[in-house]
Parts: C-alpha cells; sequence; structure tokens
C-alpha cells in the first residue's frame, strides 16, 4: 500500500496531539508542519521527527507528496486553510468547530465535494471511550428511548488561547467547547429542534466572547438536554465532563474524574485524573480518517454533520442574545 | 422543661413518617395526636409512633387546647384546607412542600397564619441541612467571592402513591422538586428570580398522568444565573431516593454541594448495590429550630413567604413549558 503524506498546519496543543496520533498511523508519514510562530514549527519538527517545517502554510498546499492536511489552527482560520487545501486537491481533516460561519461551512462542504477529497471535522468524542460506550448503550435499546440528558464541560478561561476571548473569532465557551457534548447528543439523540440558553460574559476581563452559558435543547424525538459549559471556574481547577443519560427504561452516568483508572497528586497542583488506553481518542479519530482516505468511504463527522452541530451552539449563542428560544434550522448568521 | 405539644395532620407525605420520628426522638417535643383521613394509614402510624389519640376529623384534633404546634404533610392540595383550620384554631405549623398547589391558596395560608398570630414554618428541610448551612455560612464570609451560577438538581424516583395524581398533587415532578433548590438559591443569593424558562420532557413512565422530567432556566434580579433539573429521573436500582446537588459558581471559586452523597456502600445476598445515608439529619434540625422559633417567638428560618416565592417559581416553569416562551416573575 501506497504511504500518504501528511502536513500538518497549526502546532498548538491540539496540533501536537494530532501529531503524537499520526506518528502511529501505519501507512501515513508526516512530511511537513506549519506554523506562524517559526519557533513552534521548527520544534513540533523535531519532537516528531518531520523532515520539513514552515509559517506559510500555502508552501504545503503545493508539495505533491502532501496528500493529507490537518488543519489545527485557531477556529477563525479554519474555512480559508480547509478551503484552500481541497483546491489543492489535498484531503482534509479540521479541528472543531468547523468554523465560526454557516457560509463558510458551506464553503469547506462544498469545495470538498467539487475537489472530490475526502473531509472531516475532529469531533473528538465519537472517539472517547466512556462516549462511545455511552452511546452503545443508547444504541442497543437498554435504557429504552432516551428522555432526558445532562453534559457538563467546565474549565478555567483558555488563557493559553487568547483569541477565545475575542467572539468573532473563537465564539465563546459554547461554540468552542460544549460543542462537544452537542454533537455527541446529536449523535446519539438525533437531530434538535429548538434551543433555549442563558449565559454570557461573567467574569472575564477583556473578553467579548460569552465565558458562560447554559442550554436547554429539545430534540426532535422528543427528548431534552441540559448543556452546560463554563470557562469561570476558579484557577486550577481540574478539567471536569460528566453526562448522563435517562431513558424509558433505564440510565447512565459517567464522569471524568470518578471513572478514571489513575489519579496522580503532585504538589501545589489538582489532582490529574486519566484512563490510559492503548488506542487513545485521538489516534483513533485520526487512524479513521486515514483509513476513510484510503479505504474511499464517508468519515463518521462529515462537514454536513459538523455543520448541524455548529448550528446548534450558535443557536445558543443567538438565544441568548435574543433572551427567547431559537427553532432550528437557523435563518442566518449569528456572530 | 415544658415540652412542645405537637399533632400530625395526615400521613400522606412520606416525609411525615420522618416527622413523627424525629418530634418522638426529641426531648423538647411530644407526639399528642395523630390526623388521618385514611384510617388505614392512622392505625399503622398510630402503631408505629405509640400515638393514643388518633383522628379521622382534623377539627376534632384542632379542637385540642393541650395542642401547641401541627405538622401539615398531607397531600398537597389538601394543605390550604388544613392550615387555614389549624390557623384559626390557633395552632403554630409546620407545612410539607410545596406550600400548595395554586397561589391563591398559599396566599390564603399565610394571610390565616398573620391573622391568627400563629408560626408558618414552611418544611425547606434544605434550610436546616448541615451540608447546606455551611455554605450558606462561607457565601455570607465571600468565601468564593460573588455568586455568578448556581447549577441544581433535586433528582428522585418515581415516589409513588398520589405524587402522580394530578388532583392531589397539584402536578408531578415540577411541583414536587422544584422548590427545595428553588429556595436555596433564593436563601443564598438574597435574591428574587426575575425570570423562568423550562421544558417539560416527555414522560420516562409513560404510564403516568404527571410529568416526571423537566429542566429550569433561571434568571435572578441582579444576575445570577440558576438551573433546575426536577427530574423523577432516577429508575428503581439506583443506589438511594435521588439527590440535591449544586455547583455554585463565584467570582473567586467554585463549591459543589451534594447534601445526601454521604452514604455507605452496601449490598446484601445479591441485591442491588444500595446507599445507606449517614449525614446531617435534617428533618431534625428543622423541628428542633421550629420549637426554638415558637418558644422565642422568632420568625422561621423558612416562612410561608418563602414557601409561596418557590411555589411561584414551579408555577412558572408550567407557564414557560406550556407556552414555550420564558416567563417573568411575579406571577400575579
Amino acid at each position: 500500500m501506497e504511504e500518504l503524506g501528511v502536513a500538518l498546519i497549526g502546532c498548538g496543543f491540539i496540533g501536537g496531539v494530532h501529531l503524537g496520533g499520526w506518528k502511529r498511523v501505519k501507512g501515513a508519514k508526516l512530511v511537513a508542519v506549519v506554523d506562524i510562530i517559526e519557533g513552534r514549527a521548527k520544534r513540533a519538527a523535531e519532537d516528531y521527527g518531520v523532515p520539513k517545517y514552515f509559517t506559510d502554510y500555502s508552501k504545503v498546499l503545493d508539495m505533491k507528496e502532501v496528500d493529507i492536511v490537518d488543519v489545527c489552527t485557531p477556529t477563525y482560520t479554519h474555512a480559508e486553510i480547509a478551503v484552500a487545501a481541497m483546491k489543492s486537491g489535498k484531503h482534509v481533516i479540521c479541528e472543531k468547530p468547523i468554523a465560526l460561519r454557516l457560509r463558510e461551512a458551506d464553503e469547506m462542504i462544498n469545495t470538498a465535494k467539487k475537489a472530490g477529497v475526502k473531509f472531516m471535522v475532529a469531533h473528538c468524542l465519537r472517539f472517547w471511550p466512556e462516549y462511545v460506550a455511552a452511546k452503545r448503550i443508547v444504541d442497543e435499546g437498554t435504557i429504552g428511548e432516551p428522555r432526558i440528558a445532562r453534559a457538563y464541560r467546565l474549565s478555567p478561561f483558555p488563557e493559553w488561547a487568547p483569541w477565545h476571548k475575542d467572539r468573532r473569532l473563537g465564539g465563546g465557551v459554547f461554540v468552542d467547547m460544549s460543542i462537544h457534548d452537542v454533537d455527541f447528543l446529536r449523535w446519539t439523540l438525533g437531530e434538535v429542534e429548538s434551543v433555549y440558553a442563558r449565559g454570557g460574559v461573567l467574569k472575564t476581563r477583556d473578553s467579548t466572547a460569552h465565558d458562560y452559558t447554559h442550554a436547554v435543547l429539545k430534540f426532535k424525538n422528543g427528548a431534552i438536554a441540559y448543556v452546560e459549559g463554563s470557562w469561570i471556574q476558579p484557577p486550577g481547577f481540574p478539567f471536569t465532563t460528566y453526562l448522563e443519560i435517562v431513558g424509558t427504561k433505564g440510565m447512565l452516568t459517567v464522569d471524568n474524574h470518578t471513572t478514571s483508572a489513575i489519579r496522580i497528586y503532585r504538589p501545589g497542583a489538582p489532582p490529574t485524573d486519566f484512563t490510559p488506553v492503548e488506542e487513545d481518542a485521538y489516534y483513533r479519530e485520526i487512524k479513521h480518517f486515514y483509513e476513510c482516505v484510503v479505504k474511499d468511504e464517508e468519515p463518521v463527522v462529515t462537514g454536513e454533520e459538523a455543520r448541524k452541530t455548529l448550528e446548534v451552539v450558535l443557536a445558543a449563542v443567538k438565544s441568548i442574545e435574543e433572551g427567547k428560544p431559537v427553532k432550528l434550522p437557523l435563518g442566518g448568521e449569528v456572530l | 422543661m415544658r415540652r412542645l405539644r405537637f399533632g400530625i395532620l395526615s400521613f400522606a407525605h412520606i416525609h411525615a413518617w420522618s416527622y413523627a420520628r424525629v418530634v418522638k426522638e426529641l426531648e423538647e417535643a411530644e407526639l399528642v395526636a395523630i390526623y388521618d383521613d385514611d384510617p388505614e394509614r392512622l392505625k399503622k402510624a398510630a402503631e408505629m409512633y405509640g400515638v393514643k389519640d388518633t383522628y379521622t376529623d382534623y377539627r376534632e384534633l384542632l379542637k385540642r387546647d393541650d395542642i401547641d404546634a401541627v405538622i401539615i404533610a398531607s397531600e398537597n392540595a389538601k394543605h390550604a384546607e388544613l392550615a387555614i383550620a389549624a390557623a384559626e384554631a390557633g395552632k403554630h405549623m409546620i407545612v410539607e412542600k410545596p406550600l400548595a398547589t395554586c397561589l391563591e391558596d398559599a396566599e390564603r395560608m399565610i394571610k390565616a397564619a398573620e391573622k391568627a398570630g400563629v408560626k408558618l414554618q414552611q418544611a425547606f428541610v434544605m434550610r436546616y441541612h448541615d451540608a447546606t448551612v455551611t455554605i450558606k455560612n462561607i457565601l455570607e464570609r465571600g468565601e468564593i467571592g460573588d455568586i455568578l451560577v448556581i447549577t441544581t438538581t433535586n433528582h428522585g424516583k418515581y415516589p409513588g402513591l398520589w405524587f402522580g395524581d394530578p388532583e392531589l398533587a397539584g402536578g408531578g415532578a415540577v411541583m414536587d422538586h422544584t422548590v427545595h433548590t428553588a429556595d436555596l438559591m433564593r436563601w443564598y443569593t438574597g435574591d428574587e428570580v426575575e425570570e423562568v424558562y423550562a421544558v417539560i420532557g416527555e414522560k420516562i413512565r409513560s404510564e403516568l398522568k404527571v410529568e416526571d422530567n423537566a429542566l429550569i432556566s433561571l434568571k435572578f434580579r441582579k444576575g445570577v444565573i440558576g438551573s433546575i433539573d426536577c427530574s423523577w429521573s432516577r429508575h428503581e436500582g439506583w443506589p438511594i431516593w435521588g439527590d440535591v446537588w449544586l455547583g455554585i459558581i463565584g467570582t473567586e471559586g467554585y463549591i459543589v454541594v451534594d447534601a445526601f452523597r454521604s452514604c455507605i456502600n452496601l449490598v446484601v445476598g445479591g441485591r442491588p448495590l444500595t446507599w445507606v445515608y449517614f449525614g446531617s439529619d435534617c428533618d431534625l434540625n428543622m423541628i428542633r429550630d421550629f420549637i426554638r422559633v415558637v418558644e422565642e417567638d422568632r420568625t422561621p428560618r423558612a416562612t410561608g413567604y418563602d414557601g409561596y416565592k418557590a411555589l411561584e417559581i414551579a408555577l412558572a416553569a408550567y407557564e414557560s413549558s406550556k407556552r414555550g416562551l420564558p416567563v417573568k416573575l411575579p406571577l400575579r
């Protein structure tokens, strides 16, 4: 089998995680990394043994040996980079959110179709062990018809990525972080009919982006869900997630602390909880996309899927601004 | 020491049994007489708590001048009739929550107690739970700065009995499980709710005549954001009856309260895991405080007005769900 060449753009936190994933995929070869900060691109190239690094992403689009482009840049650049890569005939895996505007998402979807390339948005919960297990339990009918769900995602403000303070660049906590839970719930419970949300800029100085949002979702199948996203937890607060789904026959709950296989206490730091698995979610996500390219199959998170999820989180922003529930589909742009 | 002499008006509500236990336990209290409109239940309670004076007509019990106070734990819709009669008979009272099933009844009860000069304490036991009281003190000392958000759940199993009867209960899970954490939020913020949005979900138990799950989003006047999951969403087999859970985000900290999580894990002979609670006895704390309220002529920690305001939030949740829009308070 021919080896596929991969170029990764955006060597921040998630870029590093993806690079680790690509290193393990047999049949894929990292050929270039790109970051607008040269030092960061150079270090990533060194750390992951990548032959070339650039500060201008258009360089990798001209490289014949690049088959796949992995977009790990800030959200506001996704559409431009992904579309350019697709037009160059590259398959694209792009970090979530797909974009901040529906027209950008549409352009990405249409360009991928026209160019005949694979396009996937990296909604990692679709590969996350406890969420995959929860989805399987629901699908098998073990808890009956789903009726009511709760999902939390709580952390301090992501100060390491200051563009999150600009609502036009990052979209805010619900668009950036709760999008994980919304995508999972859509995947598991089906399409959303309406969204009511409350929140705003409650604490973070100099932020135009919402740092707290809770939303009540109504699904087409009659299920309802409470989704809460907070970036206003105190400094040092350990990242916390919770999921609960109640159905007509039973219920399930899972959280990322009490179910962890490992807890490490270090002086002066909050405990770190995690459950190591041989194939972690990011590796499985990346391997899945690679296999879709090789086997010419549709990825589990298509552009259309990611656009539907985007629409729900944007509806939450709109609901906060209008003070009333928002029905889907959305009539226009929000951010 | 003079003991406060209690009557219990109805054992229809499951909490009545715990209140009777507490009155029996407390040195400063005496269980003198009980009433129930269900003779079977009356007999059972009389035997369980060794009460000789039993009544199937509450007016007879209220006529006795050796009774100082009553605990009203009937079906929700019957609270008003019993409370107004108790007030007119000059009895102090604890009324099970929700105070009533409509604001008109709630107001009549409050006015009757005022007119008679008797204490009406709403049985908001969570104002007497040592965990939630501790948090009240922490918040008042400003230890987490100003409150920004309070997320709450009061999950439960389906209580059965008359709780599924819309006439007697006045509703389902929203009527039963909104008021406790709504009241805690009012108590903690010292503020009133300005706006309520709620959705009532399709039933978990299709055979019920009342709703068994709902989500409520709140905004307080000074801007605090709140939410309540009042659902009877715990299936049989869940290790405990339910929860009272709060996540409180402050400008300088975060608090999680899981008031009934203090439990021993217990498994007996192949049956499912159960949790045996060992935490604060809030029923005891509440009745003990009530006795002091009567003796020292103080205002109860949770008054009839607090009951009214919490009930208003539950009623606004029904209204919001029906309309599909947020509802402004006050309702009247």
